[in-house]
């Protein structure tokens, strides 16, 4: 199993002249410690207008000064938002092409179609055409990755034949990735050969048929790309303290605070009745799941919060169940200081990741490292 | 908690409130309504005076109309127009009542007394043609309200959801200011979507003044159901936020 970080940069009011710089300043520090731990990769979403939740409208500029400042962790999109009123697919191809060039080829593309009206409003996208349009996108990035020369007529978008330039470093392209919300999008992302890349906490018992579902349909699948990427990524809140009680304590809070806020967002289904949206997105589950009763010390089954014995224990469980990967998100609203979160990610390398074949190689060395 | 709270002065208001009578309301399932619901986004910053302390704003703002006929009660058949402000109260959403507008007077006083309506006697008219759904209310032969579901296309009930109603009442027993949740269950047996659209509105009728500015339709839903009006679970205090201020009154 290997393990990531997640970014949604979540910024409190009130939104002073340095505020946003301290939080992302703080991201980026987490993200060169992680990366110096043997932490797998950082993910960043594409968010819009979603005051306080989410201050991350541009993951290629996060996602580059990671690449910067990191040396192994991997820079993945999750997700850029695949409908055309958001961004245009040539300059999809373009960006990412960019960001898997100035990162060595360290880039993943997970790809959606957001889930909130305050954002598909914004932009005034039709939420009835969200998801066939991310699937034209899905279908035409890796060609307009790989073939010198590209023309499109479809549905939502053409173009006559141009040179997209450059191309990504990595051959025959990066790995792409579907971001799974809402029920049956694992089967999406299998039928094309993506992986799974899941946003939602989603229990034990839930999850195990998610991945089973996804591994047995992607056997056949009609892969977008010129390889199959199959692998299945969940994510997960993280806060590793010697005292357990004080780990569950502060997890809790991270969890409650990022979970309030997540609530506050219109989800496209509450503002708008369509089949395109079956379910509220994440914002459900997320309640539903890290917000769970939990066993004696108030600890939701499955989330990461509490000493590394009981993170350790939970992890183990999410392996069982199939998946490769875990993301973690590691603060909302600066709601844990910067310095514990900071202790929080040594914690887990050094007493936690040893005990996941896959981690990673250098995790024992690297947790004595800053 | 940092989200934004909302402005309205509830003394204020409390000229236009209903008094309830007590908590111990029991159910009542009415069959057969037909709903017309309109969401259209609204500027914020006004907007954040027309819902209590208790209630974040919406993310973005926005109003909910709603024209609903019921075709048989105990008192008789009744339509109702209102007009809401959407929130959150914690992580619920909910939209706050500003008036009620109700055609039957025994109808309108039993949901003022008994789930704390802010009831006015008015005209409500609800219609179906072919090509829209045009909801309409008036009082004292006077109109204010008209809007309409344009383009009129068939979905299945179950994409529609119905966000529970928030109501600034006056409890009859101690005389406080409380805001009463009411949260009706909806059994649908037919859905459609179209566009919005809002023809006339006097803000006035509805105590908004120049508070509430239409600004981007969203959506508009008509449905048939049955709608189970529940009982009284939850009030809050309007003028604390809702984490803190809400009280338990049945189970």
């Amino acid at each position: 199993m290997k393990f990531g970080i997640f970014y949604e940069i979540s910024v409190p009011r009130p939104w002073g002249r340095e505020t946003e710089k301290t939080v992302y300043d703080n991201c980026l520090e987490q993200v060169a410690l992680a990366d110096s731990l043997g932490f797998d990769s950082v993910w960043a979403v594409e968010h819009h207008f979603l005051e306080e939740y989410s201050h991350c409208p541009a993951p290629e500029l996060f996602l580059t000064a990671c690449a910067m400042r990191t040396k192994k962790m991997r820079v993945g999109h999750g997700i850029v938002v695949c409908v055309p009123e958001f961004n245009h697919p040539i300059k999809i191809a373009e960006r990412t092409a960019v960001l898997d060039i100035l990162s060595g080829g360290r880039l993943e593309v997970g790809t959606g179609r957001s889930a909130t009206w305050t954002e598909l409003g914004g932009f005034r996208a039709n939420p009835d055409e969200t998801k066939k349009t991310w699937d034209e996108f899905v279908h035409c990035l890796p060609k307009m990755w790989t073939q010198e020369r590209f023309s499109y007529q479809g549905r939502s978008w053409s173009m006559p034949t141009r040179t997209i330039v450059p191309k990504p470093y990595q051959k025959p392209h990066p790995p792409m990735w579907v971001a799974v919300t809402s029920p049956g999008t694992e089967i999406d992302a299998a039928e094309r050969g993506m992986g799974s890349l899941g946003l939602t906490f989603g229990g034990f018992a839930e999850q195990e048929e998610k991945v089973k579902r996804y591994r047995k349909i992607i056997r056949n699948c009609d892969p977008v790309g010129e390889f199959i990427n199959e692998s299945v990524s969940t994510v997960n809140f993280l806060y590793c303290h010697e005292d357990d009680a004080e780990g569950v304590k502060v997890g809790k809070r991270l969890t409650g605070v990022f979970n309030y806020l997540a609530a506050q967002l219109l989800a496209a289904r509450e503002a708008y009745p369509t089949k395109s949206y079956p379910s509220l997105g994440l914002l459900p589950s997320l309640r539903r799941d890290a917000a769970g009763p939990g066993d004696e010390s108030g600890a939701p089954e499955g989330i990461a919060m509490g000493n590394p014995a009981r993170i350790t224990r939970e992890l183990k469980k999410w392996e069982a169940v199939g998946v490769d990967r875990v993301n973690f998100l590691l603060n909302a609203l600066e709601t844990v200081p910067q310095e514990k979160v900071l202790e929080s990610l040594r914690l887990f390398a050094k007493e936690v990741m040893p005990h996941f074949q896959g981690s990673t190689d250098t995790a024992a060395v690297a947790a004595g490292g800053r | 908690m940092p989200p934004r709270f909302g402005t309205l002065n509830t003394n204020a208001w409390s000229e236009w409130v209903s008094t309830i009578d007590g908590y111990k309301t029991e159910e009542l399932t009415l069959k057969g309504a037909n709903i017309l619901e309109l969401h259209i986004e609204i500027d914020d910053d006004p907007a954040d005076a027309l819902i209590p302390k208790t209630m974040h704003p919406a993310i973005p703002a926005y109003a909910i109309f709603n024209v609903v006929s019921y075709p048989d009660s105990p008192w008789g058949a009744f339509a109702v127009a209102e007009l809401r402000v959407a929130g959150r109260t914690g992580v619920r959403p909910r939209g706050f009542v500003l008036a009620s507008i109700c055609n039957n007077e025994d109808a309108g006083k039993a949901l003022a007394s008994r789930w704390g309506y802010p009831i006015k006697q008015g005209e409500v008219k609800l219609e179906l043609r072919h090509d829209r759904i045009v909801g309409r209310a008036s009082l004292e032969g006077r109109p204010v309200l008209e809007c309409e579901l344009l383009d009129r296309d068939a979905i299945s009930g179950g994409d529609i959801q119905y966000i529970a109603s928030m109501h600034l009442a006056r409890n009859k027993g101690d005389g406080k200011l409380v805001v009463v949740q009411v949260d009706p269950e909806f059994t649908f047996s037919k859905g459609e979507r179209g566009k919005s659209r809002v023809a006339l509105l006097d803000t006035d009728a509805f105590h908004c003044g120049s508070s509430l500015r239409l600004a981007n339709p969203i959506s508009a839903s008509f449905a048939v159901a049955d709608v189970s009006l529940p009982k009284i679970r939850y009030i809050c205090n309007p003028d604390v936020p809702a984490m803190q201020g809400t009280t338990k009154v049945a189970a």
